[in-house]
């Protein structure tokens, strides 16, 4: 196996919801769009079923960013899964203000027909953390 | 644990990218891991005789795919589980082929990403536990929303195969489009004899209910089950519904969004449909002149609509064939970019107009100006690189296809998606065009996209079909992923209960904790990820089962 530790490579740790990101990287793969190997996902119900703690403990097991992507407000699979999400991430973000870490949460939406919104954002993510990473 | 992992070539697919044989070494040594192969094509029948093989033979009690997405034969493996008797909730798949060999070039960077999300579904499939698909009872019933080609298609099959079949068309009357078309191409007939042919299918039929000047008011309930409420003339109507096809047509695109083309100012300005509905009153000299613009509402990216129509060129050419027909002697002039004649016999019939007389001259066309003795059609010819500002008695514009106006209300009403374009989204465009992401609802016909009568028709049978397969037994089973609550754990603080929006958590006064009603939940884990004392569980999804595959992921195990 090759040698890629956490130093060396950006690791992104993405929830993406099974009705819409989810879909939506599928899609993108299916594309043949490339983006950075370091964003890995994992695939949840609804973006509601991410527990804060999730993304804690992704935190501080050593990701590099953590993102939670679902469906745009109103076009919920579970009707208002994702509001409940953004008000929990959003608390959570303030939390991670005072340790100065904000920058390493981001919150998304990707409906399933957004391949390409999908590449962007995560391409995006990935870059912002790894030049600032890479600037510490 | 006895864990089998089978990592898919997937022909090159996968292969190229990824050293499968360096993971399938690698886990082979894994603790907790009996078997680790990897094999062209998982899914093929020799493939799949090899992990029932090792199922039974090695008595695994985990399995591990590692291949395309899990969207993708989620079915076919888990039948393959049950056939080797092991509880189909027990394979995990992961997908290497989506998420990581299509993702990147790079065959090392890949191959240490696919170990790590092989990983990952390793320790979370540890996890698993065996689960049970509920069966539930289900309506033998059908809502079709929308009476065009393509809802008469599929109200017409599903009232063959003795299902109750709800049409709700919000119009007076039925038949969408067609009704209004003359001639349709390639049939050769009015629209309104196949129309009248297909409504006569449906007139009469005991399981048969047809709701005109009606909308849809709201919409509840689950699949199998769903709770319809109507807004007829007659006032408000309830119904329950097994499943969905809907069928919403499209709107034709207005030129009026595209001021340079003078649409709406002159009368001498018209589009196709405009044709089909009154080509005889058009008061045009002996020897008319007549511009006909391909195009207009599609292949335009300056105003969101990149795609193709697919109807308009034949429509195009059609305009120009009845006018030769009518005027032997009038000068007929098609604007266009390319022309996609596409279905059968379209090219041929193309040779036929030109062979009639009419011009084609591919061109970009920047104005279109009224005036006092003829329309000018101003634009630049693409092939000679000339502007040429030509002067005609009518222009014709033909108008793409656009989404139906109700496509948001429609997409909120049942929590379907829409594309890039507005138009409807199917599950997959290949494996599963017919289906929504909704379990029991379809689309069907150019609610999906541009299609014409018969792509139309042959999409609402289809979609038929598969609803017919969903309901046809009386019951189904559903995914068991439902939240349960630990009574023990729970201190009744109803918090899950305000959260849950499918109304699924019921308080229990006495004892003063909650328990999930299993048939209403709809297994978002809101619940789980809201409940402050981990009281509640979303099977499959459980705590455990993401903390490690996070663990796995940031390898912190
Ligand atoms: C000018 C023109 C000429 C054409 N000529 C041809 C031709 O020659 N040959 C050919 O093959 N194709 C032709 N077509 C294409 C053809 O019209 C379509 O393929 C066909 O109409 C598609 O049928 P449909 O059932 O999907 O949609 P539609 O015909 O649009 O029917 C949809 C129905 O759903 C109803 N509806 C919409 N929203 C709701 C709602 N919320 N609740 C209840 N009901 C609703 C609508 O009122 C409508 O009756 C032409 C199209 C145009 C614009
Ligand atoms: S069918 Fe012809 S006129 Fe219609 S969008 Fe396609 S190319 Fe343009
Ligand atoms: S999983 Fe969702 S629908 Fe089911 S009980 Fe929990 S909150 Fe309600
Ligand atoms: S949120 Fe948890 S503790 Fe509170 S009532 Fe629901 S299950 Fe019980």
């Amino acid at each position: 196996m090759v040698e890629v530790t956490n130093t060396k490579n950006t690791e992104i740790i993405g929830f993406a919801c099974s009705f819409c990101t989810f879909k939506a990287s599928e899609m993108a793969g299916s594309l043949r769009m490339k983006y950075p190997d370091g964003v890995k996902l994992i695939q949840v119900p609804c973006s509601s079923r991410v527990d804060p703690a999730f993304v804690i403990k992704a935190i501080f097991e050593g990701a590099d960013g953590v993102f939670v992507a679902g469906c745009h407000p109103g076009d919920c699979h579970f009707i208002k899964g994702n509001y409940f999400t953004r008000r929990k991430m959003a608390a959570l973000k303030e939390m991670f203000d005072v340790f100065s870490i904000k920058d390493k949460l981001r919150l998304f939406w990707v409906s399933a027909a957004e391949a390409r919104r999908f590449v962007e954002k995560v391409t995006g993510m990935h870059n912002e953390i790894k030049e600032k990473k890479n600037a510490e | 644990m006895k864990t089998g992992i089978f990592i898919c070539h997937c022909g090159h697919n996968i292969k190229h990218t990824i050293d499968v044989k360096k993971l399938s070494q690698y886990f082979k040594k894994y603790p907790g891991v009996t078997v680790a192969e990897d094999y062209p094509f998982v899914c093929s029948e020799p493939g799949q005789d090899m992990i029932r093989d090792s199922i039974e033979k090695q008595g695994l009690d985990r399995v591990l795919i590692a291949s395309c997405t899990p969207s993708l034969h989620g079915e076919l493996f888990k039948d393959l589980l049950k056939k080797s008797d092991l509880n189909p909730f027990l394979l995990r798949r992961v997908s290497i082929r989506e998420h990581c060999s299509w993702v990147g070039d790079d065959l090392d960077i890949n191959t240490e990403k696919a170990r790590r999300l092989i990983l990952a579904g390793l320790y979370s499939a540890a996890h698993y536990v065996p689960l049970e698909e509920k069966v539930v009872e289900v309506t033998k019933s059908a809502l079709i929303v929308g009476g065009g080609v393509s809802g008469l298609s599929a109200a017409a099959f599903l009232s063959k195969m003795g299902m109750q079949v709800y049409l709700v068309e919000k119009e007076a009357e039925l038949g969408g489009h067609v009704r209004a078309l003359k001639d349709i191409w390639p049939a050769r007939r009015d629209g309104k004899e196949i129309i009248d042919e297909m409504v006569e299918e449906l007139t009469g039929k005991s399981n048969v209910e047809i709701f005109t000047s009606t909308t849809i008011s709201a919409f509840e309930g689950f699949f199998g089950n769903y709770e319809v409420t109507l807004n007829t003339p007659k006032g408000e109507k309830k119904l329950t519904a097994g499943g969905v096809i809907v069928a919403a047509g499209f709107s034709p695109f207005d030129p009026r969004i595209k001021p340079e083309l003078a649409y709406g100012k002159d009368k001498r300005i018209i589009t196709t449909l405009d044709f089909e509905r009154d080509s005889d009153s058009l008061s045009l000299p002996e020897n008319p002149r007549i511009a006909i613009l391909h195009c207009v509402g599609s292949r335009d990216e300056q105003i969101g609509k990149p795609y193709c129509s697919r109807v308009c060129c034949i429509n195009a050419l059609r305009v120009g064939d009845s006018i030769k027909e009518k005027y032997k002697d009038s000068y007929v002039e098609s604007f266009y970019m390319d022309v996609r004649a596409h279905p059968r016999g379209g090219e041929e019939f193309f040779e036929d107009t030109q062979e009639k007389g009419v011009l084609f001259t591919r061109s970009n066309i920047a104005e279109i100006v009224p005036g006092s003795k003829g329309v000018l059609v101003r634009g630049e010819d693409t092939l000679f690189n000339e502007f040429f500002e030509r002067e005609f008695d009518l222009v014709v514009l033909s108008i793409g296809m656009s989404p139906p106006v109700d496509n948001k209300l429609i997409a909120t009403l049942f929590k379907i998606t829409l594309d890039k374009d507005k138009f409807f989204l199917e599950a997959h465009i290949k494996l599963r065009p017919f289906d929504t992401a909704v379990k029991g609802i379809f689309i069907a016909g150019s609610c999906s996209g541009p299609k014409d009568i018969e792509e139309s028709i042959n999409h609402g049978r289809a979609s038929a079909v598969k609803l017919y397969g969903f309901l046809n037994l009386g019951y189904a089973f559903v995914d068991p992923f439902i939240s349960i609550v630990d009574p023990k754990r729970c201190s009744g603080c109803r918090m899950c209960e305000q959260a849950c929006v499918a109304k699924a958590i019921k308080y229990d006064e006495t004892k003063r904790i909650v328990h999930v009603e299993e048939a209403a939940c709809m297994g978002c884990g809101l619940c789980n990820s809201t409940c402050p004392s981990s009281a509640v569980t979303l099977k499959g999804y459980a705590d455990m089962i993401i903390d490690d595959e996070i663990s796995a992921l940031t390898e912190a195990i």
